[in-house]
């Protein structure tokens, strides 16, 4: 096509780009503006009334020796961890036991499990923190009942993620749940049909015939699980607010902090780009470990 | 069936009922401790039954808060915002799913690629952004920004996809507009999808956090969510538990009454065309 037949569709279309329109103005605005601004000020020094100082690549130096942060990332990556091992887990056991057509009461299952999905993470997570908590908390009662030592949750350096991490479990894993039954009915039972013709068990069918046919989901929710996961921010914020100390902090939570409480707008948006690029770099590798195990699937079902 | 296939069945519904208890039992929990006067014990398992049960918590949680405030504010942002995004969402889906246009392909790969972006990233000159517009209070700061998703609309192109184009076509003949395409063939087809997405959007606007804690600023604006993370600690005094409880059972009541009435939309409908594409 020439260019001017080019300019012809691309008026002829032109409602085609209207419709679409909205998406890449509000984008332009809110996303890419901001985001090249960020990237200007990881260079400065400001606190948003006096005059910006450049300072160079000073505040990537300072974050390399700021102990808060590297625990804020080591706290995140440790949720992380947790979440996609138990999340990924979990969701997978329920939605294989609900993917059997037979099974009486699915729906009321599936309504009832993904119940915890809807709730509001801030109303919840003071629901735990009251559940948690070392005087009155439900846990600890418990504990006491069955007479074993009752624990700090929230107030010691070792215990504080364990609430954040049970709380997101406990309200991701429905989502992806469900996620996991829309892939699981794309396997033609047919395969299962088979595999129990050749005599092969459960665990073998696990192995061989769903985990192969999920792995596009399983794929998905990786990398879903990924994202959502180092950008927690709520669960530490209402638990714990991210102590004791740094024990529970996260890194939005850090980056929030930096920004808004100390008003130290250079270093907070070098935090931010940390993050962005952690999460590039986290993607990219799934992204490339994925395409590579997913040709060695399809030689072996071809 | 036989004995084994029995028993495995059993399990099975023993598995699920264990679980089902673990998601619904801090809801009870919350609720349960909602109306228990403060002087009642919340701790141990004997204390799930409230003795002598009644409503003054929620009296008193109205009286720490602008709570009907609050929640008028919640309601406006979550509304509006679902309303508008789910149009814009749609339109922009139907656009990538049913016309060719130059650049199609490089401008829906960009759409997937800004996913990958955290909105946390630009934060900081968001919140300048705000400010400089005079949003900060304002409901305009909570649902202009994401009036239209890229995720949303990567659903909606999922959906429309599978419209038939040769009703299409046959509009386009007897003179219709691609608007009205939009509005009387294809936006009555893909209603379930909408109302799917629409309660995702919804939920996720009502829960949002972060932002509303950073754009507003001023206790009568603050939407729900904001105002009972406050609750913990306010005038300085810690909040008794049952008070508490009333705010977030406040808090979770709408979401919960949502989440039944628009159960039929299976959103898990709505998740299969996601992995499928």
């Amino acid at each position: 096509m020439t260019p001017h037949q080019t300019m012809r569709r691309i008026w002829k279309m032109r409602h085609a780009y209207a419709f679409i329109a909205p998406f890449y103005l509000l984008f332009l605005v809110f996303g890419a503006f901001p985001l090249v601004w960020s990237f200007i000020l990881t260079f400065n020094e400001w606190d948003g009334l006096r005059p910006m100082k450049a300072v160079g690549l000073r505040n990537y130096a300072l974050l390399l020796r700021d102990q808060r942060f590297l625990d804020a990332i080591g706290n995140t990556a440790v949720y992380w961890a947790a979440n996609v091992v138990f999340i990924l887990a979990l969701s997978l056991l329920m939605a294989s036991l609900l993917n059997d057509r037979r099974l009486g009461g699915r729906h009321a299952y599936r309504l009832v499990l993904f119940l915890p999905n809807v709730t509001a993470t801030v109303a919840v997570g003071l629901v735990f923190r009251m559940v948690f908590d070392y005087n009155s908390g439900l846990i600890n009662g418990i504990l006491e009942a069955l007479r074993l030592p009752v624990l700090p949750w929230l107030n010691s350096t070792g215990l504080s993620k364990v609430p954040v991490m049970v709380l997101s479990i406990w309200r991701d894993t429905p989502w992806y749940m469900l996620i996991m039954i829309s892939g699981l009915q794309t396997i033609s039972p047919e395969l299962y049909q088979a595999a129990t013709v050749d005599g092969a068990g459960r665990l073998q069918k696990l192995l061989h015939v769903t985990l192969p046919g999920l792995s596009p989901v399983l794929f998905f929710c990786f990398i879903a699980l990924t994202i959502d996961s180092f950008r927690i921010f709520t669960e530490p914020y209402i638990l714990t607010g991210g102590g004791p100390g740094s024990s529970s902090l996260s890194i939005v939570q850090y980056l929030y902090e930096s920004g808004f409480t100390a008003f130290k707008l250079g270093y907070a948006s070098s935090i931010a780009y940390v993050l962005t690029l952690i999460l590039l770099v986290v993607s990219a590798a799934q992204v490339i470990a994925f395409r590579n195990r997913g040709s060695v699937v399809e030689e072996k079902t071809a | 069936m036989n004995a084994r296939g029995g028993a495995s069945r059993a399990v099975t519904h023993v598995v699920l009922i264990a679980w089902c208890v673990l998601s619904v039992f801090p809801l009870l929990w919350m609720i349960g401790t909602s109306i228990k006067p403060v002087t009642e014990a919340i701790g141990g398992l004997g204390s799930m039954i409230p003795r002598s049960p009644s409503a003054a918590n929620y009296a008193r949680v109205a009286g720490l808060l602008p709570l009907a405030r609050n929640t008028l504010n919640s309601f406006i942002v979550a509304v509006s915002g679902t309303i508008i995004t789910v149009f814009l969402c749609s339109l922009a889906g139907f656009a990538f799913a049913k016309y060719s246009f130059p650049g199609r392909d490089a401008l829906f790969l960009f759409l997937l690629a800004t996913m990958l972006i955290p909105p946390e990233a630009g934060i900081v000159p968001t919140f300048l952004i705000m400010k400089r517009l005079g949003w900060i209070n304002t409901y305009w700061a909570l649902i202009v920004p994401r009036a239209a998703t890229a995720i949303g609309i990567f659903y909606m192109r999922q959906y429309i996809a599978s419209f038939p184009t040769e009703i299409m076509e046959q509009a386009r003949i007897d003179g219709c507009s691609e608007l009205r395409i939009y509005g009387r063939l294809v936006l009555p087809v893909v209603l379930p999808a909408l109302a799917a997405w629409a309660t995702i959007a919804f939920i996720a606007r009502w829960n949002d956090f972060m932002w509303p804690l950073l754009l507003m600023r001023s206790k009568d604006m603050y939407t729900l969510m904001v105002s009972i993370s406050i609750l913990p600690v306010s005038e300085g005094l810690s909040t008794p538990w049952p008070v508490i409880m009333a705010g977030t059972t406040i808090a979770v009541a709408p979401l919960i009454c949502v989440y039944v009435i628009m159960q039929r939309y299976q959103v898990s409908g709505l998740t299969l065309g996601a992995v499928k594409g």
